[in-house]
């Protein structure tokens, strides 16, 4: 008899345990493809995705308490960083590529232009350390963080324990980042048949899926694939993209294609920069590509647009702005 | 009565084979970094190095996983989820305490040097494996499954130091091997970790470091696998 309930207690007490966690339900928006993400390893909570927020707008986290990940990637551009063409900050790597938008990254499964990261869990870790010194380690960011009231307070909010442990650090932030999603724009009112794109706009999604959608793939607006897009070998600084990081030269100045949602804020263009506006995206593809060993099949064969077209295409691409999530307060600022 | 006495018999018997049981219970694996024939010090301690040069360690670290007992060609034991930061300067990690059932013989212990490439792939980790142990490259995924950092006067670097982190879980970079030792008797097991023999390999003049996955790094991990051995 007794036991029945102690049984009983125990199982009274695990459902308040799990009804005082705020799920988060994570929609995947109409159409769209599964997500790459194992959420299965990382559920998310209301509570873990706010603990990601404050650690994403705190200069905590870098060796000097002067850099947040939001100084390189700035909600109004889309999360990535604007005022300069190389993103600089705490580390040479760092200063080499120009950082890209955040936005839908739980259909990615390699991160960073040349995919050198394999999970989004570990994306954080590299800002947070600096390779050049030798010594100066991620464990001090811990250490940092126990050593603060607010966070034992928000960990143990998040993850019922108030140690803060590295894989807790980074699982937040990474919950935070997976709900950055950008699924609002006209382009996608249009497909949704709420709207009607203008003629302008109807001819430029035309070219659009007839010259760059075979990387710049729908609905995401990348195939999350590692291509050649004819740029020329910046000689100073050397990147050879992808080809770093598996040492094949059949990867030579691949990078990863990003997505063009909100492409109208997330300037300057390509991994190193070197383009501020979008007509010289487009004129680099109908009359800039280098030809090289790994230059993708899909650009073997010249684009060829009149100026009238230019407009067109460009047109299209300005209906990939999403507002909502350009200036969603959820995704902003939040103080601890 | 006649219960109470068949119960006190039984009971001391259950006692008895506790007793036996834990004379050859093996549960510990200890490991004894030394070098050369002296013992290793993660500090200032100099050591000769091939004869007229020296020698210093300030880190060793690495991992070793999928321990397994075996007896004859057959695996008698597997520790589940098996991954261990062993760290030459904290004498706690230094002992891998197993939950091995009693009475299990066996002859050799297996385990391998690094983590594997499922763990590589999927996502950050706790504990030992926590991705801030320092044991993980920030920019470029992948555990480090070796390292090892000092110093040599023979290092024409700064501060004459030299560091190998060796890792890899992609092909043809992929260092993730195993280690067989035998033992004879089933009792606490005590493997040496002698850094000699892979110090009297490296040329310092040509190599002093080593920072991501590559040949080298693979060609360095063959030789750490063999500083392991037991008495
Ligand atoms: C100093 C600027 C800077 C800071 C600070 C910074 N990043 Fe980045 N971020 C970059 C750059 C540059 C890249 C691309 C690097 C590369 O490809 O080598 C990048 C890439 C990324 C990516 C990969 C996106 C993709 O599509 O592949 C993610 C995710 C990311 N950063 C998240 C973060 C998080 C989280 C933080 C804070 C912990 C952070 N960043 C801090 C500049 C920065
Ligand atoms: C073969 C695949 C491929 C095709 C086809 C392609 N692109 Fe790209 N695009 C890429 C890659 C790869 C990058 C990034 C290159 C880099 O930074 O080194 C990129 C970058 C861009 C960028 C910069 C995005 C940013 O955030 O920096 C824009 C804009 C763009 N492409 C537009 C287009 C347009 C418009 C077309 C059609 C005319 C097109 N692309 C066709 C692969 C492709």
């Amino acid at each position: 008899m007794k036991r029945q309930y102690y049984i009983l207690f125990i199982i009274i007490f695990i459902c308040i345990a799990f009804v005082s966690i705020k799920k988060y339900h994570f929609v995947v928006p109409k159409s769209w493809p599964k997500p790459t993400y194992d959420f299965s390893q990382n559920p998310l909570t209301e509570d873990k995705i706010e603990l990601g927020r404050v650690l994403f707008y705190d200069p905590i986290l870098s060796k000097n308490n002067t850099i947040s990940c939001a100084s390189c990637h700035s909600q109004y551009t889309a999360f990535t960083h604007v005022d300069h063409a190389l993103s600089h900050g705490i580390d040479d790597r760092i200063g080499n590529r120009n950082s890209p938008a955040l936005m839908n990254l739980a259909w990615h499964n390699l991160f960073m232009w040349d995919g050198a990261i394999n999970h989004l869990d570990l994306q954080a870790l590299s800002p947070m350390s600096n390779p050049n010194e030798m010594g100066e380690k991620i464990e001090h960011v811990i250490i940092k963080l126990q050593k603060s009231k607010s966070y034992s307070f928000l960990f143990y909010k998040a993850f019922n324990d108030s140690l803060i442990t590295g894989e807790h650090t980074l699982k937040a932030i990474s919950q935070f980042m997976l709900t950055l999603i950008s699924s609002n724009s006209k382009y996608d009112s249009v497909m949704q048949n709420l709207t009607q794109f203008t003629n302008q706009e109807k001819n430029g999604y035309r070219l659009f899926k007839q010259n760059c959608s075979s990387c710049h793939t729908e609905p995401l607006f990348t195939n999350v694939k590692f291509e050649n897009n004819g740029l020329s070998l910046d000689t100073l600084l050397k990147d050879y993209g992808r080809m770093k990081v598996t040492k094949n030269p059949n990867d030579s100045l691949k990078f990863k294609v990003p997505s063009l949602r909100n492409i109208e804020f997330s300037y300057p263009y390509m991994h190193d920069g070197r383009f501020k506006k979008i007509g010289e995206v487009i004129n680099h593809y109908t009359s800039g590509i280098i030809n090289s060993k790994t230059l993708s099949n899909q650009l073997q064969k010249k684009i060829v647009l009149s100026s009238n077209e230019k407009v067109d295409l460009t047109a299209f691409l300005l209906t990939l702005t999403d507002k909502t999530f350009l200036f969603n307060p959820k995704y902003s600022y939040f103080k601890k | 009565m006649r219960i109470i006495s068949c119960f006190i018999v039984v009971l001391f018997f259950f006692n008895l084979t506790i007793v036996i049981g834990q004379k050859n219970k093996f549960d510990t694996l200890n490991f004894i970094p030394i070098y050369g024939s002296i013992p290793l010090k993660i500090d200032d301690a100099f050591y000769a190095f091939k004869d007229k040069d020296s020698i210093q360690f300030d880190e060793l670290k690495f991992y070793i996983s999928e321990v397994e007992l075996i007896n004859g060609n057959k695996l008698v034991w597997k520790e589940p989820n098996s991954y261990h930061l062993i760290d030459a300067s904290n004498l706690k990690s230094l002992q891998i305490i197993l939950n091995v059932p009693q009475n299990i013989s066996f002859q050799k212990v297996k385990f391998s040097l690094g983590v594997d490439s499922i763990v590589n792939v999927s996502g950050v980790r706790g504990g030992d494996l926590d991705p801030t142990n320092g044991m993980y490259w920030a920019w470029q995924s992948g555990y480090i499954n070796f390292k090892l950092e000092g110093k040599s006067n023979l290092c024409k670097t700064k501060n004459n130091e030299f560091s190998f982190h060796l890792g890899g879980y992609q092909y043809p970079f992929y260092v993730h091997k195993s280690v067989v030792l035998d033992f004879k008797k089933n009792s606490n097991t005590e493997i040496i970790i002698d850094l000699k023999k892979m110090m009297d390999y490296v040329d310092f003049a040509q190599q002093n470091h080593i920072m991501s996955p590559s040949n080298q790094a693979v060609l360095m991990y063959e030789k750490a696998l063999e500083i392991f051995s037991n008495k």
